[in-house]
C-alpha cells in the first residue's frame, strides 16, 4: 500500500518532473536547433523571399535597370504582357520543349535503369556511363552537341549520311535542344529509378514466378505499379525543370533566339526584356506570370495525383 | 603561470605588420595595385569588348600608349561583347562604379541614356590631345552628338562586305582590268554574275555565303539594301512610321532569291559561309572583321562594299566608339587621362585597321601605311555611304530593334514567310517600338527630342 500510495504519490511527481524536463529539453532543442537552422533561414530570406517580394513590387512599376526614377504603374505591365505576342510565342516554345522532353526522359531513364539493374557484368560501368553526363556543366554539354549537330562538319549528319540543318532550321532547332538535354540530364532520373528498382522486394518476383507469371506479367503487375510513385516524382521534377529550359538552348544558338526565334524560351525572353531592353519592371511582371504558370502546373499535378489516389482507394 | 609574451610594443608591431600585409592583400585584389607598382600619377580604368584579333590589336595599342605615357597607368578589362557588356556597363554607371573609359557601338549610345549613364566628352580637352570634329566623317560625328553634346568618340566603322575569290572570278571572267571585281549595277546583273561564278566553282560548294539563318546579319543586309532603295524608317518628329513595305518587299525578295535560285545553301548556315569561302566558294558576305581570318589563310581574295544592286551604293555600317560612363565625380586627372588615352588610340588607328576596321579618324585614311593595306583600301569608300539603323533609343548593334525584326527578315529569306507578309510584320514591329517608352527616361521616341 505504501508502495502503492507512495507510488501514487510519487508517480505524478515523477511525471511532472519528466514533463518539465521534456519541456526544458524541447525549449533547449528549439534554441539549439534554431541556431542550426538560422543561417539557412537568413540566406533563404535574403536570397529567395526578399528578391521574390522585391520582384513582385517591381512588377507594378516601370523600373529600369539603373533602379532610378521608377513610378507605380499598377497592372499596366501585366496588361501589356497578356497582349505581347512575343511572350506567348516564348511560352509556346518552353511548353513545346516540355512536351517533347518529359516523356522521352522518363521512358529513357526507366529503360536505362532496368538495363543497369539487371545487367550482371560491369554494373558500375553502366551506371557511370548513364549518370556521368549529368555532372557536366550545361555549357560543356551544349557546346559538345553544337559540334555534333553542326550541319557541315558534325558527326550526326556524317553518321546518318544526311545534310539536315539541325541548328539553323526552325523545324529541327528545338529537337536538337531536346536531344542534348536528354543525353545531359537523363542520368538524374535514371538514378531515381535505379534506387526504386533496388527497393522492390525480391520475394514478390519469386512468388509471382512460382505462380507462373512470365516476364511481361512481372513487369506489368509488380515493377510498374511499385514504381508509380517514383514515376510521379520524375515526371513532376522534369516538368518543372523543362519549363525553365534556358542555358543549353541559348548556348547551342550562340546566345541568340535560334532560327526565326524558334528556341527563344520563356526564361530567355524575360532576360532579354530585363537586360537588353532594360525594362526591369516589365520583366518582373513577366517573371511573376511565369511563376504563376509553374505554380499552377505543380498544383494541377498534385490535385490529379490526389484524385487518383482517392479513386484508387 | 607566466604572462603571455605580449606587450604593447609587440601589439603595435603586430598591427603594423597586419596593415602592411593587408595593403598588399588589397593590392593583390587590384585596388591600387597598378598605382603602387608603376608609381604612376594617374590611373585610368578602361572597359572594352574586344576579343580575338581585335583584342590583340587593342592590347598592342594600349602598350604603345603606356610606353609613350609612363605617367598614365591604364587598367584595362576585356568583357564578353554584346548584351552582357552593355548590362555591366549600365549597372556600373548606375551604381557609380563605372570605369573612366568605355567602348560602345555608336548605334547603342542613343538608348544608353546620355546624361544619365553617359557623360559628355570635353571637346576642348580632346582638341588639346589632337582630335577635332573636322577630322571625322560628318555622318559619324552627327550620330555621336545628342542634345548638342558629344557622347561618343568614334574609333572606326565596321561594315558588311562582299568578299570575292579572285582565282574563281578570274576563271569566270568577272574581274576588271585592275584585278578587282566589277560591281554590278542592278539585281539582274548581280544574279548573272552569280550564275557565271557558279559555273566556275568546284562542285559541292555553294556560290555565296549569306548567313541565311542569322538574325543580325540578315538584318544588316536588309538595312543596306533598303537604304540603297532610299527607304526611310520614321518621320522627323518620330510620330509616324514611314517604312515602305513595297521597298522592303523588294529587298526581301532579293535576299530570298539567293536561296530559291540555289546560290546560297541553307545547309551551310552560320560561319559555314566563311569555311566554304576558304575552300573555294566564290563569294561571302561577311563583316570586315573576317579580313584577318582570310589573310591568315592566305586566300587570293578581294573585298568591296555590298553590291549596289539598287543603284545607289550603301553598305551597313556600325561603329566602335569611346564613351565616358557616368561617374558622379567625373573630372580631374583620371578624366583627363581617359581623354588622352581615347584621343591617342583614335589618332593611331592604323594598327586598328589591320583588324579590317575603317578608322574613323580620317587623317589615318590618307596615310601611305593605310593605303598600302589590301583589301582595306579597296572598301574604304564604305565610309561615304553608310547604311545605318535609325537613330532611336531601341536601335543599335544587338539592340531591341535587331532582336525583334531580325527573325522576321530571316523567316522571309528562309522561306517560311512570304516577303510581303514579312514586310508588313516589320512595319507593325516598328510601329510598336515607336510607341514604346524608353525604360531609361519613360519617354517615347517622339517625346525624347534629339535623344529619341
Amino acid at each position: 500500500m505504501t508502495t502503492t500510495s507512495a507510488g501514487t504519490v510519487i508517480a505524478p511527481a515523477r511525471a511532472r518532473t519528466t514533463a518539465a524536463s521534456a519541456t526544458v529539453r524541447r525549449k533547449q532543442g528549439l534554441q539549439h536547433g534554431g541556431w542550426f537552422v538560422a543561417p539557412f533561414l537568413v540566406l533563404f530570406a535574403l536570397f529567395v523571399v526578399w528578391p521574390l517580394l522585391r520582384g513582385l513590387w517591381l512588377s507594378f512599376t516601370d523600373a529600369n535597370i539603373s533602379g532610378e526614377g521608377a513610378s507605380f504603374v499598377g497592372l499596366g505591365n501585366y496588361r501589356e504582357a497578356l497582349r505581347d505576342d512575343l511572350m506567348w510565342e516564348a511560352l509556346g516554345h518552353s511548353a513545346y520543349f516540355t512536351l517533347l522532353a518529359v516523356p522521352c526522359i522518363t521512358v529513357l531513364a526507366f529503360l536505362l535503369a532496368m538495363l543497369a539493374h539487371h545487367i550482371e557484368r560491369g554494373k558500375w560501368l553502366w551506371r557511370l556511363c548513364f549518370f556521368a553526363p549529368f555532372l557536366l556543366p550545361s555549357t560543356v554539354a551544349a557546346n559538345l552537341w553544337q559540334w555534333l549537330f553542326n550541319p557541315g562538319t558534325g558527326m550526326i549528319n556524317h553518321v546518318f549520311g544526311t545534310d539536315t540543318p539541325w541548328l539553323t532550321d526552325k523545324t529541327y532547332a528545338m529537337l536538337a535542344v531536346v536531344v542534348t538535354t536528354l543525353w545531359w540530364t537523363v542520368g538524374f532520373s535514371f538514378l531515381l529509378y535505379l534506387a526504386a528498382l533496388q527497393g522492390i522486394p525480391g520475394h514478390l518476383y519469386e512468388a509471382a514466378t512460382l505462380d507462373g507469371a512470365n516476364a511481361w506479367h512481372r513487369m506489368a503487375h509488380i515493377t510498374l505499379p511499385m514504381l508509380r510513385n517514383i514515376t510521379g516524382l520524375v515526371v513532376a521534377l522534369q516538368i518543372l525543370a523543362s519549363l525553365q529550359v534556358f542555358d543549353q538552348a541559348v548556348v547551342m544558338q550562340d546566345f541568340g533566339p535560334g532560327p526565326e526565334g524558334s528556341t527563344r524560351t520563356f526564361v530567355q525572353y524575360t532576360l532579354e526584356e530585363g537586360f537588353t531592353g532594360y525594362r526591369v519592371g516589365y520583366a518582373s511582371a513577366v517573371s511573376i506570370i511565369f511563376f504563376l504558370i509553374i505554380a499552377a502546373v505543380a498544383l494541377a499535378r498534385m490535385w490529379l495525383l490526389r484524385n487518383r489516389e482517392e479513386g484508387g482507394r | 603561470m607566466g604572462r603571455p609574451g605580449l606587450n604593447r610594443r609587440h601589439m603595435l608591431a603586430g598591427l603594423g605588420g597586419l596593415t602592411v600585409a593587408g595593403s598588399f592583400g588589397f593590392a593583390a585584389l587590384g585596388t591600387g595595385a597598378d598605382a603602387l607598382a608603376s608609381g604612376a600619377r594617374t590611373r585610368v580604368t578602361y572597359w572594352n569588348l574586344f576579343s580575338g584579333g581585335d583584342g590583340y590589336n587593342m592590347v598592342a595599342m594600349l602598350d604603345a600608349f603606356r610606353a609613350e605615357h609612363p605617367d598614365v597607368a591604364v587598367k584595362d578589362s576585356t568583357l564578353q561583347w554584346g548584351n552582357p557588356f552593355y548590362t555591366k556597363l549600365a549597372m556600373a554607371a548606375a551604381g557609380n562604379r563605372a570605369p573612366d573609359l568605355g567602348v560602345m557601338h555608336l548605334g547603342r549610345v542613343t538608348g544608353f541614356s546620355p546624361g544619365r549613364l553617359l557623360d559628355p566628352w570635353d571637346t576642348g580637352l580632346l582638341a588639346e590631345y589632337g582630335v577635332r570634329e573636322a577630322d571625322f566623317n560628318p555622318e559619324l560625328w552627327r550620330r555621336a552628338v545628342i542634345d548638342g553634346k558629344l557622347y561618343a568618340l568614334p574609333l572606326d566603322i565596321h561594315v558588311q562586305l562582299c568578299f570575292y575569290r579572285k582565282d574563281v572570278l578570274r576563271k569566270a571572267g568577272l574581274l576588271g582590268a585592275d584585278g578587282r571585281m566589277v560591281p554590278p549595277a542592278s539585281a539582274d546583273e548581280w544574279f548573272a554574275m552569280l550564275k557565271e561564278a557558279r559555273a566556275a566553282t568546284r562542285k559541292g560548294l555553294q556560290t555565296i555565303g549569306l548567313w541565311l539563318n542569322d538574325q543580325n546579319f540578315q538584318w544588316w543586309f536588309f538595312v543596306a539594301f533598303y537604304t540603297q532603295l532610299g527607304g526611310t524608317w520614321f518621320d522627323e518628329a518620330r510620330t509616324e512610321v514611314t517604312f515602305d513595305t513595297d521597298k522592303a518587299t523588294q529587298v526581301l525578295e532579293f535576299l530570298r532569291r539567293h536561296v530559291t535560285d540555289g546560290y546560297a545553301d541553307p545547309g551551310f548556315g552560320g560561319g559555314a559561309g566563311a569555311e566554304q569561302f576558304l575552300n573555294g566558294s566564290p563569294f561571302a558576305w561577311e563583316g570586315n572583321w573576317s579580313v584577318p581570318v582570310f589573310d591568315t589563310a592566305k586566300v587570293d581574295y578581294g573585298a568591296t562594299p555590298l553590291p549596289p544592286v539598287f543603284g545607289r551604293p550603301a553598305t551597313h555600317a556600325e561603329s566602335h566608339a569611346f564613351v565616358l560612363p557616368h561617374r558622379s565625380g567625373r573630372g580631374g586627372a583620371a578624366n583627363e587621362g581617359a581623354h588622352r588615352l581615347a584621343a591617342y588610340i583614335v589618332r593611331n588607328a592604323r594598327a586598328w585597321a589591320a583588324g579590317g576596321h575603317i578608322p574613323a579618324y580620317t587623317p589615318v585614311l590618307a596615310t601611305p601605311g593605310y593605303r598600302k593595306l589590301d583589301p582595306q583600301s579597296e572598301y574604304v569608300s564604305a565610309m561615304d555611304h553608310q547604311a545605318t539603323e535609325p537613330k532611336a533609343w531601341f536601335a543599335g548593334s544587338t539592340g531591341i530593334l535587331a532582336q525583334r525584326i531580325g527573325p522576321v527578315v530571316v523567316s522571309s529569306t528562309m522561306g517560311s514567310a512570304k516577303p510581303d507578309a514579312a514586310a508588313r510584320r516589320m512595319r507593325s514591329t516598328l510601329a510598336g517600338l515607336l510607341a514604346m517608352k524608353n525604360p531609361m527616361d519613360g519617354k517615347t521616341a517622339a517625346q525624347g527630342g534629339a535623344a529619341a
